[in-house]
């Protein structure tokens, strides 16, 4: 058989691997790059939409078994790659951010900022270009969490200044803005201003996914954030109690509101690991975010353990995610980040999009 | 594991929003619903906190206000669930979403519900 043949019978078989959620094969997907056949070795790069991809690995398996089957197959090489796709828009701000996405509660104490600060580690450690923007203006927390002294950001340019930079992250924070240990005293209507700045001010670079750490509740910040910046979709998170799930709930419906597509719903400090007799303790009942998710028809996206080594991470400047890259936690943090990133994947795939950039002239 | 969301079957969303004529705009909706609106109308029914108090919910517009000759200058999407337009008599505040511009609908059949 010639090489020709061989690689055509190689796109035949790749065309029964399908990507679980995109529901489609992987070839009619452009997901097949620099396919070669030399002498019955082959070679291909599968080019993922985000390095964060869940079944990475299940992809990989499956293309090289179903190749390697191939009568006249010496030997399979695939490369597994990632180019992350831009959420559609063209506003004339973050034009170098290709995703962003928002991290919501409706109430506040939930661990927000902290699976927020986790969840950007996780992606940027899955090979993404990741921003975090703490857009809690009142309390923000994330240069503690991550440890970045206060400092102010360095101009450049007119007008413009550049994020803060530690783990690979790029971070801004209203808390660069003060002198340490100050609070920010401000009317309803500088806040918005100060997003604003976040959002057009800030020399981002380019992208994978910029990750958002809103205030909580249903405010200010969060109808400016959902008017002006393209988000390409919203987790809510949410503890497993009632008192917390009734405002989770309105979250929820303010983002349908406003029409920004569900991520899903993640639950925090779902349980308790008894260092002395390794049980699991529920401390704050059970499932709740798990029936949210289901009573929306949004995804769930796991469960988070309350462990010390969360909180140390928090206080420490030292997230979990980096510190102790196996713990129970940093496990949920990465699945976190696979679904996320999978999610966003699956809605540009969705053919219904609303247009974000719409403008008419009338002729009168 | 993602169903269809809730939100897109209950809250159609505005495939092609285009001027037919002087006086009238038309959406195409994402669930083939066409839509036509008298501009006029849909000045009227500015949703504005200066148009409808904020308080009583009562319209602040009275029939005979606003003129014959009112046009749209320029319409926006205002993120993922509304238009902004721009009057030609200045007003510019009313963010309509879309789920207040399908409650408008002035086609045949929504006008006989």
């Amino acid at each position: 058989m010639t090489d020709q043949d061989l690689q055509n019978q190689i796109i035949q078989v790749l065309k029964t691997v399908k990507d679980p959620d995109l529901n489609r094969d992987i070839v009619s997907l452009g997901f097949v790059k620099n396919l070669t056949v030399t002498g019955g070795d082959v070679k291909f790069d599968v080019e993922l939409t985000t390095p964060a991809c869940p079944v990475k690995d299940q992809l990989k398996t499956e293309c090289e078994q179903k190749v390697d089957a191939i009568e006249g197959v010496k030997a399979v090489s695939v490369n597994m790659t990632a180019q992350v796709r831009s959420s559609q828009h063209s506003q004339p701000i973050l034009t170098c951010v290709k995703n962003i996405i928002a991290v919501a509660s409706g109430k506040g104490g939930v661990g927000k900022s902290t699976i927020s600060a986790n969840l950007a580690v996780a992606l940027q450690a899955s090979g993404a270009k990741v921003g975090l923007m703490d857009a809690d203006i009142y309390g923000p927390s994330i240069p503690q969490m991550l440890g970045i002294p206060i400092s102010p950001p360095k101009a450049v340019g007119e007008n413009k200044f550049l994020p803060h930079e530690k783990y690979g992250l790029k971070v801004v924070s209203a808390a660069f803005l003060t002198k340490e240990g100050q609070p920010l005293m401000l009317r309803g209507p500088m806040l918005g201003g100060i997003i604003q700045q976040f959002l057009q001010n800030v020399e981002w670079g380019e992208l994978d996914y910029l990750v958002i750490d809103m205030p909580p509740g249903t405010g200010d910040v969060q109808l400016t954030l959902t008017q002006r910046a393209p988000l390409s979709g919203a987790v809510v998170v949410t503890t497993p109690q009632d008192v917390s799930l009734i405002d989770a709930d309105k979250g929820v419906k303010m983002f349908q509101q406003v029409k920004v597509p569900m991520l899903g719903i993640v639950e925090n400090m779902s349980y308790f690991i008894c260092d002395g007799c390794n049980k699991k303790h529920e401390i704050f009942k059970r499932g709740g975010g798990r029936a949210l998710a289901e009573r929306f028809k949004v995804p769930f996206l796991g469960e988070v353990p309350l462990l010390g080594g969360v909180v140390e991470g928090g206080d420490s400047g030292v997230p979990i995610m980096i510190s102790d890259t196996n713990s129970p936690a940093s496990v949920a943090y990465k699945s976190l980040a696979g679904q996320v990133a999978a999610q966003i994947s699956i809605n540009q795939a969705r053919e219904d999009k609303v247009d974000a950039n719409f403008e008419l002239a009338w002729k009168s | 594991m993602a169903e269809k969301q809730a939100v897109d079957s209950n809250h159609p969303s505005p495939k092609k929003i285009f001027q037919i004529d002087a006086r009238t705009l038309g959406i195409t909706w994402n669930d083939g619903h066409e839509s036509v609106y008298p501009v006029k109308m849909l000045r009227e029914n500015c949703p504005c906190a200066h148009c409808i108090d904020e308080w009583s919910g009562e319209r602040r517009i009275k029939p005979g206000d606003i003129s014959d000759t009112i046009q749209p200058v320029k319409l926006h999407s205002v993120g993922l669930y509304a238009i902004q337009i721009a009057w030609s008599d200045g007003h510019d505040t009313g963010l309509y979403s879309h789920e207040l511009l399908r409650r408008l609908c002035q086609c045949p059949a929504c006008r006989g519900k």
